[in-house]
C-alpha cells in the first residue's frame, strides 16, 4: 500500500510542481535555519571531555563574612589561597589538581632574545593525567616536582613551534618571568570546549599557550594579574593583589572521584573541613559547600552566551512560520484534489485510506524538504564559521545532527500535513462525483 | 475608485476559503511579529555601535608596553612621555589606557564612611597628560593642571585628589546642579574634588546610562617606572598610524626591559569591541531574508493556486466585460485585505513576542514605528509576490468561460 502511495503522491506533486516545489523550499529554508542554529546550539552545550566529565568534580567552599552586603548563598566559583593548599594537601580524591591562569613575559634562553607574553595556566601535576591531556613529546611534570618548586614547564604544540621550531625540545630552557625553566614535555593541540575548569575568561577561546607548577609559578617575581581576583572586606592592602590574601578568592581546584562512594566521603571531608575552619574563626558562615560534575557545573554556569539562546530561539519561530505556510499550502493542494479524493472515497477507500494517502504526500515533500535543508544548514554553519565570534570554531555539523535535520524536516512535513490530510479525508464522495 | 465597489465581492470570495485565507493570516501575523522585534534588536546594535566614547577617537594611538617584574629597566615615565611626545605629530602623550579597554570600575559615595552607594563609575587613572590626550571636551570648569595633580611619591590615604567628572555623573551624583567643587568617595578614603566636567566620557558602551559615569584622575609620575598602557594623540588623524609606529619603536628602545606587547589605534579598538555583536546582527539579517522568502512564497504560491481554481470565473468575468487591469486589480486588493488582516492581528503578537524577549533576554520595548514600519514591509512583500500571479489571472482569455474544465 504504501509504495501505491509513493506513486500517487510523486504523481500529484509532479502535476503540481509549483505549489510542491514551494512546500519543499519552505521547509528547507526553515530546516536550513534552524539546523544552523540548533548545530550551534548543540556543539556549544556538549560535553568538553567525554568519557571523563562523570569522574570530575568542582568543590567549592564559603569563606566570605556572615554580613557581607548582596551576597547570594552560593559560594564563590574560586578558592582562596589557603583553602586551595588545604584541600590540595586533603589528598583523600584520587586525583586532584589546584591551578589558575595568567600571563608570562618569556624569552628564549639566549642573550637579547626578544620578549613576548604568553598566557599560561600554573596547576599541579595531576592536571595532565585527570583530563587526559595528550603530549607530543616528553610528559607530565612530577609530584615531586610541584612539592620541590621545580622550575619546570610543559609547552603547547604552538608555543613549541614558535620558540623551538617544533622538535622535541624536551630538555631545552627558557625565561620565563626572569627564571630560567626545563621543558618537561610538549602537549598535542587541546582545547576543551567550553573551556569548563577555567570559566572566568569566557567559556569558548583559545587554550593556554603553557603549563606551570602552581607553587613555582607563585613564587615568580610577578603581578600579571591572579585571573578573576576577588576580594571582600576592608582590606588595608586591598591594591596589592597579594594572592595569598586570606578574604580573595582566585583559584580553580578540580578533583577527580570515580565511585559515588568516593563522592559522598569528599563532600562529606568538605563539610568537615568547613566545620573545622568555622571552628578556627576562620570561616564565618556555616559549612556551605559545593561539589558538582562537570557537566552540572556548566548547567550551572550558563556557558551559551545569550546571543546564541536568542538565534536560537529565533530560528525556531522562522520554522514555525514556514509549517503555517506548508500547512496552508497543503490545505490548498488536498482541497484542488477534491475530485480525485471523491472517486476514491466512492470505489471504495476508507477515510483512513486517504488520510494515509496524504500523509505520505505530505512525507515526501518532507523528505525533499530536508535534503535540500542539508546543504542550506551546511552553508549557514559556515557563514557563522566566518563570523569573527569566538564560538565560531564551534560551529560544525556532526553526523547526529544530519540525522535530527532529516528527523526534524520529515516529523515537521508530516506534523503539517496532519490537519490538511484530515479535513481531506472527510470529503464528501458524493458531492465531488457529482460536480465531475 | 472601481477597486473599493470589488471589495464586497472579494470578501464573499474570501469566505470560501477560510481555512487557507486564516493561515495565510496567521503567517503574515507571525512573521511581523518576528520581524519587528528582529530590526528592532538588530537596529539598537547598530546604533550602540556608533555611541562615541566622547574622546578624540580618531586621533588616539595605544601602546601596550609591559613592565617585567624582577628585570632591571633604565626607563622613566618621566623620559617615556618626553620620548612619545618627541614623535612627529604627536601632540599629547600620557601613561593610562583607553575606554573600551579594561577600564576599572569603583563604587562611589558622598559620604566619606561608605554608608550610602551611588553607583559604579568608571575610572581612568592615569600620569599628567591624560585629559589632554584623551581629548574630552570640558563643559565647565578647568582642565586638570600639571601644578595641582598630586605628585604619586606624596600620596597618601586621605589626601584630596582633582578629579574631572562626566556631566552624566554630576547629574545623577548632585541633582541640585552643583557637580562643579563637589567632593565623592570612591572605595578608598580619598576625597574627590570635581575641578571640571566633561562632556562624555564612557568607559564601556552597553547602552546603560551608566556608560557615561566617568571620572578622571591624574598623578605627576617622575623618575618612577611604569607598564601598561600609553596613549599618545597625533594632530592630523592620518598620520595616526604611521606616528603609532614610531612612538611604539621609541618607548621600547627608551625601555629594554619592557615587552611591547600590542599598539592599535582607538578605531581598531573600536571595531573589535563590537565586531561579536555586528556579526550576531548579521546572522539575525540572514534569518530575517529566510523569513521574508518563506513568507513571499507562501502568498505567491496560495495566490497562484487560487488563480488556477478561478479560472472559469475570471474567464466569466472577461467575457462579461472586466478588463485585464481590473483581474489584476482584483487580485491585488484581495492580496491587500488579506496582509492587513494579518498585520493587525501581527500587531498583536509582535507585543506578546516583544514581552517574552524583554523577560528573557532584557530587551527594550518595542516602539510603536517598527510595527509601523514591519506592516508597510509587509504590505509591500505581499504585493510583489502576488503581481506574478495576478498577472497570469489577468492573462486568462475570456474564452475560458465557454469551455468546460
Amino acid at each position: 500500500m504504501f509504495g501505491y502511495y509513493l506513486d500517487l503522491a510523486l504523481r500529484s506533486l509532479r502535476r503540481h510542481m509549483v505549489l510542491g516545489v514551494l512546500m519543499m523550499l519552505a521547509i528547507a529554508l526553515g530546516i536550513g535555519a534552524s539546523v544552523t542554529m540548533l548545530a550551534v546550539l548543540h556543539n556549544l552545550s556538549g560535553n568538553p571531555l567525554p568519557g571523563r566529565s562523570d569522574v570530575l568534580f568542582h568543590p567549592q567552599v564559603d569563606p566570605r563574612p556572615e554580613d557581607l552586603p548582596g551576597a547570594k548563598d552560593e559560594p564563590p566559583d574560586d578558592l582562596a589561597y589557603v583553602d586551595a593548599v588545604n584541600l590540595y594537601r586533603l589528598g583523600i580524591a584520587p586525583r586532584r589538581a589546584v591551578m589558575s591562569g595568567n600571563w608570562l613575559p618569556v624569552r628564549k634562553d639566549a642573550p637579547d632574545s626578544p620578549l613576548a607574553m604568553y598566557t599560561d595556566r600554573a596547576t599541579t601535576a595531576d592536571f595532565f593525567a585527570m583530563f587526559g591531556v595528550p603530549f607530543l613529546y616528553g610528559s607530565a611534570w612530577s609530584a615531586q616536582d610541584d612539592a620541590g618548586h621545580a622550575q619546570v614547564v610543559v609547552l603547547s604544540r604552538a608555543m613549541n613551534q614558535q620558540l623551538f621550531g617544533g622538535g622535541d625540545s624536551v630538555g631545552k630552557t627558557l625565561v620565563i618571568a626572569t627564571k630560567t625553566f626545563r621543558v618537561a614535555g610538549v602537549i598535542d593541540d587541546w582545547n576543551p570546549q567550553p573551556h569548563f575548569y577555567d570559566l572566568n575568561d569566557g567559556a569558548f577561546g583559545k587554550a593556554e599557550q603553557m603549563y606551570l607548577p602552581f607553587f613555582t609559578w607563585l613564587d615568580l617575581p610577578q603581578d600579571y594579574g591572579y585571573g578573576p581576583m576577588d576580594c571582600w572586606g576592608n582590606d588595608p592592602n586591598a591594591g596589592a593583589h597579594d594572592p595569598k590574601a586570606k578574604q580573595c578568592t582566585w583559584a580553580q581546584f578540580w578533583v577527580q572521584l570515580d565511585t559515588p562512594a568516593q563522592v559522598a566521603d569528599y563532600r562529606a571531608a568538605l563539610v568537615q573541613y568547613s566545620t573545622q575552619q568555622h571552628q578556627l574563626g576562620r570561616f564565618q558562615r556555616a559549612p556551605n559547600v559545593r561539589l558538582r560534575g562537570l557537566l552540572d557545573w556548566l548547567d550551572h554556569k550558563h556557558v551559551i552566551p545569550v546571543t546564541v539562546r536568542m538565534q536560537t530561539w529565533i530560528a525556531f519561530s522562522v520554522l514555525l512560520i514556514c509549517l503555517v505556510n506548508t500547512v496552508g499550502l497543503m490545505v490548498a493542494k488536498f482541497l484542488r484534489k477534491a475530485g480525485e479524493i471523491g472517486v476514491r472515497r466512492a470505489l471504495g477507500a476508507s477515510r483512513r485510506d486517504v488520510f494515509a494517502q496524504c500523509l505520505v504526500e505530505a512525507g515526501v515533500v518532507g523528505v525533499a524538504g530536508g535534503l535540500l535543508g542539508l546543504p542550506l544548514a551546511w552553508l549557514g554553519l559556515w557563514m557563522v564559521r566566518q563570523q569573527p565570534v569566538n564560538f565560531a570554531a564551534s560551529a560544525h555539523l556532526d553526523p547526529s545532527m544530519l540525522g535530527v535535520a532529516l528527523a526534524l524536516a520529515v516529523l515537521s512535513a508530516l506534523g503539517a500535513g496532519l490537519w490538511p490530510a484530515w479535513r481531506a479525508s472527510r470529503v464528501a464522495p458524493a458531492l465531488q462525483v457529482k460536480s465531475l | 475608485m472601481r477597486i473599493l465597489f470589488q471589495i464586497r465581492p472579494i470578501l464573499a470570495a474570501l469566505r470560501s476559503h477560510k481555512t487557507a485565507v486564516m493561515l495565510l493570516m496567521l503567517e503574515i501575523a507571525l512573521t511581523m511579529a518576528v520581524l519587528g522585534n528582529l530590526v528592532f534588536v538588530v537596529y539598537g546594535t547598530v546604533q550602540r555601535s556608533r555611541v562615541p566614547t566622547g574622546v578624540d577617537e580618531s586621533r588616539i594611538g595605544v601602546i601596550q608596553s609591559i613592565g617585567v617584574i624582577g628585570t632591571a629597566n633604565s626607563g622613566t615615565i618621566e623620559n617615556d612621555l618626553a620620548v612619545l611626545q618627541a614623535v612627529p605629530d604627536v601632540v599629547a602623550a600620557t601613561y593610562g589606557g583607553p575606554p573600551l579597554w579594561f577600564t576599572q570600575r569603583d563604587s562611589v559615595f558622598l559620604d566619606p564612611s561608605h554608608g550610602h552607594k551611588l553607583g559604579r563609575v568608571y575610572e581612568f587613572q592615569g600620569s599628567q597628560g591624560l585629559s589632554r590626550t584623551l581629548g574630552a571636551r570640558i563643559v565647565h570648569g578647568v582642565d586638570l593642571d600639571d601644578n595641582e595633580i598630586p605628585a604619586v611619591t606624596r600620596y597618601t590615604p586621605t589626601m584630596e585628589i582633582p578629579v574631572l567628572m562626566t556631566k552624566a555623573l554630576g547629574q545623577h551624583l548632585f541633582p541640585d546642579g552643583r557637580a562643579l567643587g563637589g567632593v565623592i568617595y570612591d572605595s578608598g578614603n580619598n576625597p574627590l574634588r570635581v575641578v571640571g566636567i566633561v562632556d562624555h566620557l564612557r568607559g564601556s558602551i552597553t547602552g546603560s546610562p551608566d556608560d557615561d559615569w566617568s571620572i578622571v584622575t591624574e598623578f605627576m609620575y617622575g623618575h618612577q617606572d611604569g607598564g601598561g598602557g600609553f596613549m599618545i594623540r597625533v594632530r592630523d588623524a592620518a598620520q595616526l598610524p604611521e606616528a603609532l609606529r614610531a612612538a611604539a619603536a621609541a618607548l621600547q628602545k627608551a625601555n629594554p626591559g619592557h615587552v611591547s606587547n600590542k599598539t592599535f589605534t582607538m578605531a581598531e579598538l573600536r571595531a573589535d569591541y563590537f565586531k561579536s555583536d555586528l556579526a550576531s546582527g548579521r546572522m539575525l539579517v540572514a534569518i530575517l531574508l529566510i523569513l521574508l522568502v518563506v513568507t513571499a512564497l507562501g502568498v505567491s504560491g496560495l495566490a497562484s493556486f487560487w488563480v488556477q481554481q478561478r479560472r472559469r470565473q475570471i474567464g466569466m468575468r472577461r467575457a462579461l466585460g472586466a478588463t485585464r487591469r481590473d483581474i489584476l486589480r482584483y487580485f491585488q486588493a484581495e492580496n491587500f485585505l488579506i496582509v492587513s488582516g494579518g498585520v493587525l492581528l501581527g500587531a498583536v503578537f509582535a507585543y506578546a513576542l516583544n514581552l517574552f524577549l524583554m523577560r528573557r533576554f532584557e530587551l527594550a520595548h518595542l516602539p510603536a514605528h517598527y510595527l509601523l514600519a514591519g506592516a508597510v514591509v509587509l504590505w509591500l512583500l505581499g504585493q510583489l509576490a502576488v503581481l506574478g500571479p495576478a498577472l497570469r489571472a489577468s492573462a486568462v482569455p475570456p474564452v475560458v468561460a465557454t469551455r468546460s474544465v
